[in-house]
C-alpha cells in the first residue's frame, strides 16, 4: 500500500515539484543574469563619474599652478577655491559606491566647477552630464 | 450691463469695496507685464516683460508716466527685475541666460554689468539688504549666490544644485543672509553660509505642485510660498533647541489657505507696513489676506478681506505693496497692463 501511495503522488504531485524547480533554477539563472547586468552598469556609471572628476581635477589641478599665489586678492579668492575644489574631490567617497552622499557630494563639485568657471571667467570645453535630468520646462 | 449705485452711508468699507482702482494703464504693448518692482524709496517703478524691455514709472500729479525704456540689454523676455537697496542699482534676470546690473545716473539708466553663467533662461533675481550679495536662479535647476566689491564687479560666491528641477523664485530674508528659492520640484529651499560656502540648510516640504513665489514677512519669522497647487502656505522659523537634536533652525508650514484661488497662483507679497498679503492669480483675480486678530502664533488663521475678480483681463503675474505707502499696491498681467490700487482693511 505504502508504495502505491508514494507512485501516486509522485504523479500526483510532479506539477508543483517540477514547478517548485523551475522556480529555483529561474531563480538562480535570474540572480546571475541581473548580477551581470548590475555589474557592467556600475561599472559603466563608475567610470563615467571617475572620469568626470578626474577631468575636474586635472582642471583644477592645472590651475592652480597657472595661477600664482601672493598677488592680489582676487587671485587668492580664486586660489582659495580651487583649493576647496580639489579638497572636494580627494575626500569624494569613490571606494563606496553604496555611500547616499555620493549624488549630494557630485552636485556640489559640479556646482563649484561652475563656480570656478565663472571667476575664471572661462568657458569649459568639457561638457558636463547630468544623470538625472529630468523632464523640464 | 447692470450697474448698481450704492448710496449706503458706511464710511468703513466693507469687503467688497476694500480695493479700489486708482489707475490702469498699458505698460508692455502687444506684450506680457511679467514683473513689477518699486524702488525703496517708492518714487520708481520699475516694469519687465516679454518684449524684451524695462520700463521705468514715476508719478507726475496724479499719473503715472514712463520716464525711461532700457531696451538694449536683453535678447529674449525679461523675467523679473529687482532695485538694489540703495536703489542705484536694478538687476533683471532674462530667458536669454544673463542677468544686467543697471546704475542709475541722473535719469537714466546704463548697463554696466553683464551677469553670464547660467545654461538657460534666469528666472528670478535678488538683492541681500546688505546690496553686497545678489541672487539669481535658472531653468537649469541652479542657484547663484554673487558677491559685489567696491570696484561694481560682480564674482560668483556660490553654485547650488539642490533643487531637482527649474527655479522659479529667490527671495533674501529682509535683515540676515538667509537666501529662500522656490522650484518646480514642489519645494522651498533655504540657504546660508557656513565655513565660507553657501549651503541648503532647509527644504520645505508640502506643496503638491510647482512653488511659484515666496515672501517673508517684516520680521522675516515668516514665510509665504505660492504654488500651483491654488494654495497659499505660510511657515514659521522655529528656534533652535525646540527641535531637539538639529542645529539649524527649522521651519514648519502653520498655515494652509486652500479654497480661495480657482487657478495658480503666480505671485504673493506680504506688505511689510501693514501686514496685509496680496496675491496674484491666474483666474484673473487679486487678493487680500490678513491675520486675524488675537489668532494663535503657532496656529494663525487669516481672513480674505478683499477680493477683485477680473482685476485684469488675463493671469495676474505680479503684485507689489509700495514700500512707503500703506495699502498702495500695484499689479501687471498677461494683458501686458499695469494697475494701481488702493487697499483699506474693511471693517
Amino acid at each position: 500500500m505504502e508504495s502505491a501511495d508514494d507512485l501516486f503522488e509522485g504523479i500526483v504531485m510532479c506539477e508543483e515539484r517540477y514547478h517548485g524547480e523551475g522556480y529555483e533554477e529561474g531563480f538562480a539563472e535570474g540572480n546571475h543574469v541581473g548580477e551581470t547586468e548590475g555589474k557592467q552598469y556600475g561599472a559603466l556609471y563608475g567610470a563615467r563619474a571617475g572620469s568626470e572628476l578626474g577631468c575636474y581635477l586635472g582642471f583644477a589641478s592645472t590651475w592652480r599652478l597657472l595661477l600664482s599665489p601672493n598677488t592680489d586678492e582676487k587671485q587668492s579668492k580664486k586660489i582659495k577655491t580651487l583649493d576647496s575644489l580639489i579638497k572636494m574631490i580627494q575626500s569624494f567617497p569613490t571606494d563606496d559606491p553604496t555611500n547616499d552622499k555620493l549624488q549630494d557630494e557630485l552636485s556640489r563639485i559640479r556646482g563649484k566647477v561652475k563656480q570656478l568657471c565663472s571667476m575664471l571667467n572661462i568657458q569649459p570645453d568639457f561638457r558636463m552630464n547630468y544623470d538625472n535630468s529630468g523632464l523640464s520646462f | 450691463m447692470l450697474i448698481i449705485f450704492s448710496l449706503s452711508p458706511q464710511t468703513r468699507p466693507s469687503m467688497k469695496d476694500s480695493l479700489t482702482l486708482l489707475s490702469r494703464l498699458s505698460a508692455h504693448p502687444d506684450s506680457r507685464c511679467w514683473f513689477l518692482a518699486w524702488n525703496p524709496t517708492g518714487t520708481l517703478l520699475a516694469s519687465c516683460g516679454g518684449d524684451k524691455t524695462i520700463r521705468i514709472w514715476g508719478k507726475e500729479g496724479d499719473t503715472w508716466v514712463c520716464k525711461s525704456v532700457l531696451g538694449e540689454g536683453h535678447q529674449r523676455t525679461v523675467r523679473k527685475v529687482a532695485w538694489s537697496p540703495c536703489g542705484n542699482y536694478l538687476a533683471s534676470a532674462s530667458f536669454d541666460a544673463t542677468t544686467c546690473i543697471w546704475m542709475k545716473k541722473n535719469n537714466d539708466f546704463e548697463c554696466i554689468t553683464t551677469l553670464e553663467g547660467h545654461e538657460n533662461e534666469v528666472k528670478s533675481v535678488a538683492w541681500a539688504p546688505s546690496g553686497s550679495l545678489l541672487a539669481t536662479c535658472s531653468r537649469d535647476k541652479s542657484v547663484w549666490v554673487w558677491e559685489v566689491d567696491e570696484e561694481e564687479e560682480y564674482e560668483c560666491v556660490s553654485v547650488l544644485n539642490s533643487h531637482t528641477q527649474d527655479v522659479k523664485h529667490v527671495v533674501w530674508h529682509p535683515n540676515q543672509e538667509l537666501l529662500a528659492s522656490a522650484s518646480y520640484d514642489d519645494t522651498v529651499k533655504l540657504y546660508h553660509e557656513e565655513e565660507d560656502d553657501w549651503v541648503c540648510c532647509a527644504t520645505l516640504e508640502g506643496h503638491t505642485s510647482t512653488v511659484w513665489s515666496l515672501a517673508f514677512d517684516q520680521s522675516g519669522e515668516q514665510l509665504a510660498s505660492c504654488s500651483d497647487d491654488k494654495t497659499m502656505r505660510i511657515w514659521r522659523r522655529m528656534a533652535s533647541g525646540e527641535e531637539q537634536g538639529k542645529k539649524d533652525p527649522t521651519w514648519k508650514c502653520i498655515c494652509t489657505l486652500s479654497g480661495y484661488h480657482t487657478r495658480t497662483i503666480y505671485d504673493v507679497n506680504w506688505s511689510h507696513l501693514t501686514g496685509a498679503i496680496a496675491t496674484a492669480c491666474g483666474d484673473d483675480a487679486i487678493r487680500i489676506f490678513e491675520e486675524d486678530a488675537g489668532s494663535d502664533v503657532m496656529q494663525p488663521t487669516f481672513s480674505l478681506t478683499a477680493h477683485m475678480p477680473r482685476a485684469h483681463s488675463q493671469d495676474v503675474n505680479c503684485v507689489a505693496w509700495h514700500p512707503k505707502e500703506p495699502g498702495l499696491l500695484a499689479s501687471c498681467s498677461d494683458d501686458g497692463e499695469m494697475a494701481f490700487w488702493q487697499y483699506q482693511r474693511p471693517e
